[in-house]
Protein backbone atom coordinates (compact mmCIF):
# COMPACT_ATOMS: atom_id res chain seq x y z
CA UNK A 1 0.00 0.00 0.00
CA UNK A 2 1.14 3.47 -0.93
CA UNK A 3 1.26 6.42 1.61
CA UNK A 4 -1.21 8.23 -0.81
CA UNK A 5 -4.03 6.12 -0.05
CA UNK A 6 -3.41 6.29 3.70
CA UNK A 7 -3.45 10.07 3.93
CA UNK A 8 -6.70 9.60 2.18
CA UNK A 9 -8.32 7.54 4.31
CA UNK A 10 -6.88 10.01 7.26
CA UNK A 11 -8.43 12.63 5.56
CA UNK A 12 -11.41 11.38 5.69
CA UNK A 13 -11.60 10.78 8.92
CA UNK A 14 -10.85 13.97 9.80
CA UNK A 15 -11.82 16.39 7.28
CA UNK A 16 -10.95 20.06 9.42
CA UNK A 17 -7.70 19.33 9.56
CA UNK A 18 -7.24 17.71 6.13
CA UNK A 19 -9.00 20.94 5.17
CA UNK A 20 -6.43 23.12 7.29
CA UNK A 21 -3.59 20.90 5.87
CA UNK A 22 -4.70 22.26 2.02
CA UNK A 23 -5.33 25.14 2.86
CA UNK A 24 -1.84 25.92 4.44
CA UNK A 25 0.61 23.45 2.94
CA UNK A 26 1.27 26.10 -0.18
CA UNK A 27 1.79 28.94 1.97
CA UNK A 28 4.40 27.20 3.69
CA UNK A 29 7.42 29.02 1.76
CA UNK A 30 5.68 32.28 1.84
CA UNK A 31 5.41 31.59 5.83
CA UNK A 32 8.86 31.14 6.38
CA UNK A 33 9.95 33.36 3.95
CA UNK A 34 8.40 36.37 6.02
CA UNK A 35 9.26 34.70 9.18
CA UNK A 36 13.14 34.78 8.49
CA UNK A 37 12.58 38.22 6.97
CA UNK A 38 10.76 39.70 10.87
CA UNK A 39 12.88 37.24 12.46
CA UNK A 40 16.56 37.82 10.97
CA UNK A 41 17.34 34.24 11.52
CA UNK A 42 16.69 30.44 10.36
CA UNK A 43 16.22 29.03 13.72
CA UNK A 44 13.61 31.94 15.17
CA UNK A 45 12.16 31.97 12.08
CA UNK A 46 11.69 27.96 11.78
CA UNK A 47 10.36 28.15 15.27
CA UNK A 48 7.80 30.94 14.26
CA UNK A 49 6.18 29.15 11.60
CA UNK A 50 6.02 25.89 13.63
CA UNK A 51 3.59 27.53 16.15
CA UNK A 52 1.60 29.72 13.93
CA UNK A 53 0.48 26.51 12.36
CA UNK A 54 -0.17 24.89 15.55
CA UNK A 55 -1.90 28.35 16.63
CA UNK A 56 -3.79 28.29 13.77
CA UNK A 57 -4.51 24.61 13.70
CA UNK A 58 -5.82 25.21 17.01
CA UNK A 59 -8.22 28.22 16.04
CA UNK A 60 -9.55 26.61 12.98
CA UNK A 61 -12.91 26.31 14.25
CA UNK A 62 -13.01 29.77 14.26
CA UNK A 63 -11.76 30.75 10.53
CA UNK A 64 -14.71 31.09 8.00
CA UNK A 65 -14.69 29.13 5.17
CA UNK A 66 -14.84 31.20 2.36
CA UNK A 67 -12.73 34.35 3.52
CA UNK A 68 -9.38 35.18 3.27
CA UNK A 69 -7.41 31.75 4.65
CA UNK A 70 -4.08 34.03 3.93
CA UNK A 71 -4.91 36.98 5.31
CA UNK A 72 -6.01 35.15 8.02
CA UNK A 73 -3.11 32.95 9.33
CA UNK A 74 -0.40 35.36 8.06
CA UNK A 75 -2.17 37.62 10.70
CA UNK A 76 -1.77 35.27 12.72
CA UNK A 77 2.06 34.48 11.93
CA UNK A 78 2.86 38.54 12.42
CA UNK A 79 0.78 38.45 15.89
CA UNK A 80 2.98 35.13 17.08
CA UNK A 81 6.04 37.20 15.90
CA UNK A 82 5.21 40.49 17.89
CA UNK A 83 4.80 38.46 21.33
CA UNK A 84 7.53 36.39 20.56
CA UNK A 85 11.44 37.24 21.82
CA UNK A 86 12.57 38.30 19.36
CA UNK A 87 9.65 40.38 18.25
CA UNK A 88 9.33 41.78 21.81
CA UNK A 89 13.39 42.62 21.67
CA UNK A 90 12.78 44.06 18.65
CA UNK A 91 10.13 46.60 20.07
CA UNK A 92 13.00 47.68 22.45
CA UNK A 93 14.52 49.29 19.30
CA UNK A 94 12.39 50.81 17.93
CA UNK A 95 12.63 54.62 18.41
CA UNK A 96 13.58 55.32 14.90
CA UNK A 97 10.00 54.00 13.74
CA UNK A 98 8.20 57.46 15.74
CA UNK A 99 9.89 59.01 12.33
CA UNK A 100 7.76 56.95 10.49
CA UNK A 101 4.67 57.15 12.05
CA UNK A 102 1.30 58.24 9.74
CA UNK A 103 1.28 62.14 9.57
CA UNK A 104 -1.80 62.56 7.59
CA UNK A 105 -1.65 63.02 3.49
CA UNK A 106 0.78 60.51 2.68
CA UNK A 107 0.94 62.64 -0.53
CA UNK A 108 2.48 65.79 0.93
CA UNK A 109 5.13 67.38 -1.28
CA UNK A 110 8.00 66.80 1.04
CA UNK A 111 7.97 63.29 1.23
CA UNK A 112 7.43 63.74 -2.69
CA UNK A 113 10.94 64.64 -2.44
CA UNK A 114 12.20 61.25 -1.81
CA UNK A 115 10.60 60.19 -4.65
CA UNK A 116 11.75 62.31 -7.46
CA UNK A 117 14.35 60.42 -9.67
CA UNK A 118 17.95 62.62 -9.74
CA UNK A 119 19.38 59.82 -11.51
CA UNK A 120 19.10 58.74 -14.86
CA UNK A 121 16.99 55.51 -15.77
CA UNK A 122 20.18 53.67 -16.65
CA UNK A 123 21.96 54.28 -13.51
CA UNK A 124 18.83 53.61 -11.76
CA UNK A 125 17.96 50.33 -13.14
CA UNK A 126 21.49 49.54 -12.42
CA UNK A 127 20.90 49.94 -8.56
CA UNK A 128 17.93 48.17 -8.78
CA UNK A 129 19.61 45.46 -10.15
CA UNK A 130 21.81 44.87 -7.17
CA UNK A 131 19.76 42.54 -5.26
CA UNK A 132 21.86 42.29 -2.63
CA UNK A 133 22.32 46.12 -2.20
CA UNK A 134 18.05 45.88 -2.48
CA UNK A 135 17.94 43.19 0.26
CA UNK A 136 20.51 45.03 2.39
CA UNK A 137 18.46 48.58 2.62
CA UNK A 138 15.30 46.25 2.64
CA UNK A 139 16.71 44.44 6.13
CA UNK A 140 16.76 47.97 7.19
CA UNK A 141 13.72 49.03 7.00
CA UNK A 142 11.76 49.50 10.11
CA UNK A 143 9.21 46.10 10.59
CA UNK A 144 6.08 47.80 10.09
CA UNK A 145 6.98 49.47 6.72
CA UNK A 146 8.95 46.06 6.09
CA UNK A 147 6.31 43.82 6.56
CA UNK A 148 3.87 46.27 4.20
CA UNK A 149 6.24 46.11 1.61
CA UNK A 150 6.74 41.91 1.67
CA UNK A 151 2.80 41.57 1.77
CA UNK A 152 2.82 44.17 -0.90
CA UNK A 153 5.45 43.42 -3.52
CA UNK A 154 6.35 39.40 -2.50
CA UNK A 155 2.82 38.34 -1.36
CA UNK A 156 1.06 40.27 -4.10
CA UNK A 157 -1.40 41.03 -1.75
CA UNK A 158 -4.34 43.75 -2.35
CA UNK A 159 -4.10 46.60 -0.18
CA UNK A 160 -7.71 45.71 1.40
CA UNK A 161 -6.16 42.37 2.28
CA UNK A 162 -2.81 43.83 3.88
CA UNK A 163 -5.12 46.41 5.91
CA UNK A 164 -6.85 42.92 7.44
CA UNK A 165 -3.87 41.07 7.86
CA UNK A 166 -2.28 44.22 9.89
CA UNK A 167 -4.93 45.28 11.55
CA UNK A 168 -4.53 48.76 10.25
CA UNK A 169 -7.02 51.08 7.85
CA UNK A 170 -6.35 51.13 4.11
CA UNK A 171 -4.73 54.61 4.25
CA UNK A 172 -2.01 53.53 6.87
CA UNK A 173 -1.02 50.77 4.43
CA UNK A 174 -0.94 53.22 1.44
CA UNK A 175 1.24 55.52 3.34
CA UNK A 176 3.42 52.90 4.49
CA UNK A 177 3.87 51.31 1.22
CA UNK A 178 4.97 54.89 0.17
CA UNK A 179 7.15 55.33 3.08
CA UNK A 180 8.38 52.24 2.29
CA UNK A 181 9.90 52.62 -1.32
CA UNK A 182 11.01 56.17 -0.66
CA UNK A 183 13.11 54.81 2.15
CA UNK A 184 14.34 52.07 0.01
CA UNK A 185 15.32 54.30 -2.73
CA UNK A 186 16.80 56.83 -0.27
CA UNK A 187 18.56 53.85 1.11
CA UNK A 188 20.14 52.80 -2.75
CA UNK A 189 20.57 56.26 -3.92
CA UNK A 190 22.98 56.79 -0.72
CA UNK A 191 26.61 56.21 -0.70
CA UNK A 192 27.15 52.33 -0.28
CA UNK A 193 29.44 53.01 3.15
CA UNK A 194 26.45 55.12 4.46
CA UNK A 195 23.81 52.82 3.52
CA UNK A 196 23.91 50.66 7.12
CA UNK A 197 23.09 54.39 8.63
CA UNK A 198 19.57 53.26 7.51
CA UNK A 199 19.29 50.76 10.40
CA UNK A 200 19.43 53.35 13.13
CA UNK B 1 -2.79 70.45 -2.89
CA UNK B 2 0.64 69.48 -5.26
CA UNK B 3 0.34 69.56 -8.90
CA UNK B 4 1.75 66.40 -9.28
CA UNK B 5 0.62 62.80 -7.59
CA UNK B 6 0.94 62.17 -4.71
CA UNK B 7 3.42 59.12 -3.19
CA UNK B 8 0.68 57.39 -2.35
CA UNK B 9 -0.90 57.64 -5.75
CA UNK B 10 1.95 56.63 -7.89
CA UNK B 11 2.17 53.57 -5.91
CA UNK B 12 -1.55 52.87 -6.26
CA UNK B 13 -0.76 53.08 -9.72
CA UNK B 14 2.14 50.54 -9.57
CA UNK B 15 0.14 48.23 -7.27
CA UNK B 16 -2.75 48.61 -9.27
CA UNK B 17 -5.18 50.00 -7.06
CA UNK B 18 -6.74 52.79 -8.29
CA UNK B 19 -10.14 52.85 -9.43
CA UNK B 20 -10.95 53.16 -12.95
CA UNK B 21 -12.26 56.67 -13.04
CA UNK B 22 -8.62 57.34 -10.81
CA UNK B 23 -6.85 55.80 -13.17
CA UNK B 24 -8.64 58.07 -16.02
CA UNK B 25 -7.19 61.21 -13.69
CA UNK B 26 -3.83 59.89 -13.08
CA UNK B 27 -3.46 58.77 -16.95
CA UNK B 28 -4.24 62.30 -18.17
CA UNK B 29 -2.19 63.64 -15.63
CA UNK B 30 0.84 61.18 -16.80
CA UNK B 31 0.26 62.53 -20.27
CA UNK B 32 1.28 65.75 -19.79
CA UNK B 33 3.73 65.20 -16.72
CA UNK B 34 7.37 63.78 -17.66
CA UNK B 35 8.50 64.12 -13.80
CA UNK B 36 5.18 62.20 -12.52
CA UNK B 37 5.87 59.45 -15.29
CA UNK B 38 9.19 58.97 -14.80
CA UNK B 39 8.17 58.58 -10.75
CA UNK B 40 5.61 56.33 -11.82
CA UNK B 41 8.00 54.05 -13.77
CA UNK B 42 10.72 54.35 -11.21
CA UNK B 43 7.71 52.77 -8.91
CA UNK B 44 7.01 50.02 -11.19
CA UNK B 45 10.79 49.14 -11.27
CA UNK B 46 11.44 49.21 -7.52
CA UNK B 47 7.88 47.26 -7.22
CA UNK B 48 9.48 44.11 -9.52
CA UNK B 49 12.86 44.50 -8.04
CA UNK B 50 11.32 44.09 -4.51
CA UNK B 51 9.26 40.97 -5.73
CA UNK B 52 12.59 39.70 -6.95
CA UNK B 53 15.07 40.29 -3.81
CA UNK B 54 12.19 39.74 -1.10
CA UNK B 55 11.66 36.17 -2.34
CA UNK B 56 14.87 34.94 -0.40
CA UNK B 57 14.64 32.28 2.60
CA UNK B 58 13.61 29.24 1.23
CA UNK B 59 11.61 26.76 3.26
CA UNK B 60 14.19 24.33 4.61
CA UNK B 61 14.11 20.69 3.72
CA UNK B 62 11.74 18.54 5.91
CA UNK B 63 9.97 21.63 7.35
CA UNK B 64 6.96 20.99 5.44
CA UNK B 65 6.81 17.51 6.76
CA UNK B 66 7.97 18.29 10.21
CA UNK B 67 5.14 20.32 10.21
CA UNK B 68 2.45 18.34 9.02
CA UNK B 69 3.92 16.17 11.99
CA UNK B 70 3.53 18.70 14.22
CA UNK B 71 -0.04 19.34 13.35
CA UNK B 72 -1.24 15.92 13.20
CA UNK B 73 0.02 14.94 15.91
CA UNK B 74 -1.53 17.95 17.76
CA UNK B 75 -4.75 17.23 15.91
CA UNK B 76 -4.15 13.35 17.47
CA UNK B 77 -4.52 15.25 20.38
CA UNK B 78 -7.49 17.29 20.00
CA UNK B 79 -9.45 14.09 18.89
CA UNK B 80 -8.73 12.48 22.15
CA UNK B 81 -9.28 15.21 24.13
CA UNK B 82 -12.49 15.75 22.45
CA UNK B 83 -13.20 11.48 22.72
CA UNK B 84 -12.31 12.21 26.42
CA UNK B 85 -14.55 14.76 26.89
CA UNK B 86 -17.16 14.33 25.26
CA UNK B 87 -19.60 16.72 23.24
CA UNK B 88 -21.02 19.74 25.59
CA UNK B 89 -24.36 19.48 26.16
CA UNK B 90 -27.32 22.45 26.35
CA UNK B 91 -28.17 22.78 30.07
CA UNK B 92 -32.06 21.79 29.46
CA UNK B 93 -30.49 18.64 27.60
CA UNK B 94 -29.70 16.70 30.66
CA UNK B 95 -32.55 14.53 31.12
CA UNK B 96 -32.82 13.94 26.87
CA UNK B 97 -29.09 13.54 27.39
CA UNK B 98 -29.27 10.78 29.91
CA UNK B 99 -32.18 9.20 28.21
CA UNK B 100 -30.53 8.57 25.07
CA UNK B 101 -27.26 7.52 26.98
CA UNK B 102 -29.28 4.57 28.94
CA UNK B 103 -30.58 3.82 25.38
CA UNK B 104 -27.22 3.66 23.69
CA UNK B 105 -25.96 1.74 26.51
CA UNK B 106 -28.57 -0.65 26.54
CA UNK B 107 -28.12 -1.22 22.45
CA UNK B 108 -24.31 -1.19 23.36
CA UNK B 109 -24.83 -3.87 25.78
CA UNK B 110 -27.37 -6.16 23.58
CA UNK B 111 -24.99 -5.85 20.64
CA UNK B 112 -22.34 -7.13 22.64
CA UNK B 113 -24.12 -10.30 24.59
CA UNK B 114 -25.01 -11.33 20.73
CA UNK B 115 -21.73 -10.61 19.07
CA UNK B 116 -19.52 -12.05 21.81
CA UNK B 117 -21.78 -15.58 21.64
CA UNK B 118 -21.36 -15.28 18.01
CA UNK B 119 -17.63 -14.93 18.33
CA UNK B 120 -17.07 -12.28 16.00
CA UNK B 121 -13.63 -10.91 15.82
CA UNK B 122 -14.89 -7.55 14.82
CA UNK B 123 -16.98 -6.93 16.93
CA UNK B 124 -14.43 -6.10 19.18
CA UNK B 125 -13.64 -2.66 17.32
CA UNK B 126 -17.61 -1.99 17.15
CA UNK B 127 -17.71 -1.88 21.16
CA UNK B 128 -14.40 -0.04 21.50
CA UNK B 129 -14.55 2.96 24.44
CA UNK B 130 -13.95 6.27 23.27
CA UNK B 131 -10.89 6.21 24.80
CA UNK B 132 -10.14 2.81 22.92
CA UNK B 133 -10.87 4.47 19.72
CA UNK B 134 -8.87 7.62 20.71
CA UNK B 135 -5.65 5.45 21.21
CA UNK B 136 -6.35 3.70 17.94
CA UNK B 137 -6.67 7.07 16.14
CA UNK B 138 -3.44 8.41 18.28
CA UNK B 139 -0.91 5.60 17.54
CA UNK B 140 -2.15 5.61 13.68
CA UNK B 141 -1.34 9.36 13.67
CA UNK B 142 2.17 8.77 15.46
CA UNK B 143 2.77 5.91 12.72
CA UNK B 144 1.86 7.85 9.96
CA UNK B 145 3.88 10.75 11.19
CA UNK B 146 7.22 8.66 11.71
CA UNK B 147 6.87 7.25 7.93
CA UNK B 148 6.35 10.30 6.82
CA UNK B 149 9.22 12.05 8.71
CA UNK B 150 11.47 10.03 6.68
CA UNK B 151 14.42 10.68 9.64
CA UNK B 152 16.46 7.59 11.28
CA UNK B 153 15.08 6.69 14.44
CA UNK B 154 16.35 7.95 17.72
CA UNK B 155 18.09 5.06 18.55
CA UNK B 156 19.08 3.28 15.24
CA UNK B 157 20.17 -0.09 15.71
CA UNK B 158 19.18 -3.93 14.78
CA UNK B 159 20.76 -4.68 18.38
CA UNK B 160 18.36 -5.16 21.16
CA UNK B 161 21.30 -4.67 23.42
CA UNK B 162 21.51 -1.11 21.53
CA UNK B 163 18.43 -0.41 22.05
CA UNK B 164 17.09 -1.20 25.01
CA UNK B 165 19.39 0.89 27.41
CA UNK B 166 18.69 3.64 25.31
CA UNK B 167 15.23 3.86 27.01
CA UNK B 168 17.31 3.84 30.79
CA UNK B 169 16.11 7.16 32.11
CA UNK B 170 13.67 8.09 29.91
CA UNK B 171 10.71 6.40 30.50
CA UNK B 172 9.34 5.57 34.25
CA UNK B 173 9.09 1.51 33.62
CA UNK B 174 11.07 -0.99 31.71
CA UNK B 175 10.49 -3.84 28.84
CA UNK B 176 12.12 -6.89 27.20
CA UNK B 177 13.04 -7.21 23.34
CA UNK B 178 12.99 -10.54 22.22
CA UNK B 179 16.05 -12.03 21.40
CA UNK B 180 14.36 -14.05 17.94
CA UNK B 181 12.01 -12.58 15.42
CA UNK B 182 9.59 -14.24 13.62
CA UNK B 183 10.55 -14.90 9.51
CA UNK B 184 11.60 -11.54 7.79
CA UNK B 185 11.78 -9.43 10.32
CA UNK B 186 14.06 -7.04 11.88
CA UNK B 187 14.25 -4.27 14.78
CA UNK B 188 15.05 -0.70 12.85
CA UNK B 189 14.94 0.90 16.28
CA UNK B 190 13.12 3.13 18.25
CA UNK B 191 11.58 6.22 19.03
CA UNK B 192 11.26 7.99 22.12
CA UNK B 193 7.75 9.51 21.94
CA UNK B 194 4.28 10.21 23.50
CA UNK B 195 0.80 8.90 23.21
CA UNK B 196 -1.91 9.73 26.17
CA UNK B 197 0.30 12.89 27.00
CA UNK B 198 2.77 9.57 28.71
CA UNK B 199 6.08 9.02 27.30
CA UNK B 200 6.40 5.79 25.72
CA UNK B 201 8.43 3.58 23.33
CA UNK B 202 8.13 3.00 19.78
CA UNK B 203 10.06 0.16 18.63
CA UNK B 204 10.40 0.24 15.18
CA UNK B 205 10.78 -2.95 13.59
CA UNK B 206 10.55 -4.22 9.67
CA UNK B 207 8.36 -6.60 7.99
CA UNK B 208 9.46 -7.37 4.80
CA UNK B 209 9.14 -4.05 3.39
CA UNK B 210 6.40 -3.31 5.63
CA UNK B 211 7.21 -0.92 8.50
CA UNK B 212 5.73 -1.78 11.58
CA UNK B 213 5.53 0.66 15.11
CA UNK B 214 5.02 -1.17 18.45
CA UNK B 215 4.29 1.43 21.22
CA UNK B 216 5.15 0.28 24.68
CA UNK B 217 3.06 1.74 27.18
CA UNK B 218 2.37 1.29 31.07
CA UNK B 219 -0.81 -0.54 31.49
CA UNK B 220 -3.90 1.23 32.04
CA UNK B 221 -6.64 -0.78 31.03
CA UNK B 222 -7.65 1.63 28.15
CA UNK B 223 -8.68 -1.42 25.84
CA UNK B 224 -10.77 -4.16 26.20
CA UNK B 225 -8.85 -7.09 28.24
CA UNK B 226 -7.08 -9.80 26.22
CA UNK B 227 -6.33 -7.35 23.29
CA UNK B 228 -7.91 -5.35 20.75
CA UNK B 229 -8.24 -5.44 17.15
CA UNK B 230 -8.98 -2.41 15.04
CA UNK B 231 -8.33 -0.93 11.51
CA UNK B 232 -8.07 2.41 10.96
CA UNK B 233 -6.72 4.55 8.21
CA UNK B 234 -5.62 1.46 6.25
CA UNK B 235 -3.29 0.19 9.20
CA UNK B 236 -3.97 -2.90 11.17
CA UNK B 237 -4.07 -2.20 14.86
CA UNK B 238 -3.21 -4.92 17.33
CA UNK B 239 -2.59 -4.45 21.17
CA UNK B 240 -1.16 -6.93 23.57
CA UNK B 241 -1.42 -7.11 27.24
CA UNK B 242 0.77 -8.21 30.09
CA UNK B 243 0.47 -7.80 33.82
CA UNK B 244 2.42 -4.12 33.54
CA UNK B 245 2.89 -3.20 30.05
CA UNK B 246 0.48 -2.55 26.73
CA UNK B 247 2.19 -3.86 23.39
CA UNK B 248 0.43 -1.67 20.75
CA UNK B 249 1.02 -2.35 17.19
CA UNK B 250 0.17 -0.65 14.17
CA UNK B 251 1.16 -1.79 10.59
CA UNK B 252 -0.32 -2.62 6.76
CA UNK B 253 1.66 -5.55 7.08
CA UNK B 254 -0.56 -8.88 7.16
CA UNK B 255 -2.21 -9.19 10.39
CA UNK B 256 -1.14 -12.73 11.24
CA UNK B 257 2.80 -11.26 11.04
CA UNK B 258 1.59 -8.72 13.27
CA UNK B 259 0.72 -10.51 15.79
CA UNK B 260 3.24 -12.85 15.55
CA UNK B 261 5.69 -10.02 15.90
CA UNK B 262 3.50 -8.65 18.96
CA UNK B 263 3.19 -12.48 20.66
CA UNK B 264 6.97 -12.18 20.08
CA UNK B 265 8.12 -9.07 21.97
CA UNK B 266 5.00 -9.90 24.34
CA UNK B 267 6.35 -13.23 25.71
CA UNK B 268 9.88 -11.95 26.56
CA UNK B 269 7.72 -9.91 29.50
CA UNK B 270 9.08 -10.85 32.69
CA UNK B 271 5.55 -11.63 33.73
CA UNK B 272 3.11 -14.28 31.84
CA UNK B 273 0.89 -13.09 28.94
CA UNK B 274 -2.79 -13.09 29.91
CA UNK B 275 -5.07 -15.97 28.45
CA UNK B 276 -6.29 -14.80 25.31
CA UNK B 277 -3.85 -13.35 22.54
CA UNK B 278 -4.14 -10.92 20.09
CA UNK B 279 -6.59 -11.68 17.20
CA UNK B 280 -8.58 -14.01 19.29
CA UNK B 281 -10.27 -12.74 21.18
CA UNK B 282 -13.67 -11.45 22.11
Amino acid sequence: MTLLPWKQSVRATAPERSSFEELALPLFPSLYNIAHWLSKNPVDAEDLVQETCLKALRGFSSFEPGTNFKAWIFRILRNTYLTSRTGLAAARTVAFEDKFEERGDPGAPLEREAMIDRTTPELHLLRLSDRAALQSAMEGLPRPLLEVILLCDVEEMKYREIAATLEIPIGTVMSRIARARAALRSALEADPTKRKEFRA
Amino acid sequence: MSDHLSLADLSAIADGELSPEQLTAAGEHLAGCPSCTASALSQTLLKSAISRAGIRYPLPAQMSKQILARTSQEAARQESERASTGPALAPWSGQLGWAVAATLLLVAGTTLVLERSAQHIQIASTILSAEAGALVTEVSDQHIATLASGSAPQVESTDRHTVKPWFQGKLPFSFNLPEGLPADTKLDGADLTYVRKQPVAQLLYSIGKHRVSVFVTPRRGAVPAGGMVAENAGFHVRTLDTDDLELIAVSDVDPARLSGLLNAIGQTQTRSLQDSPPGTTK
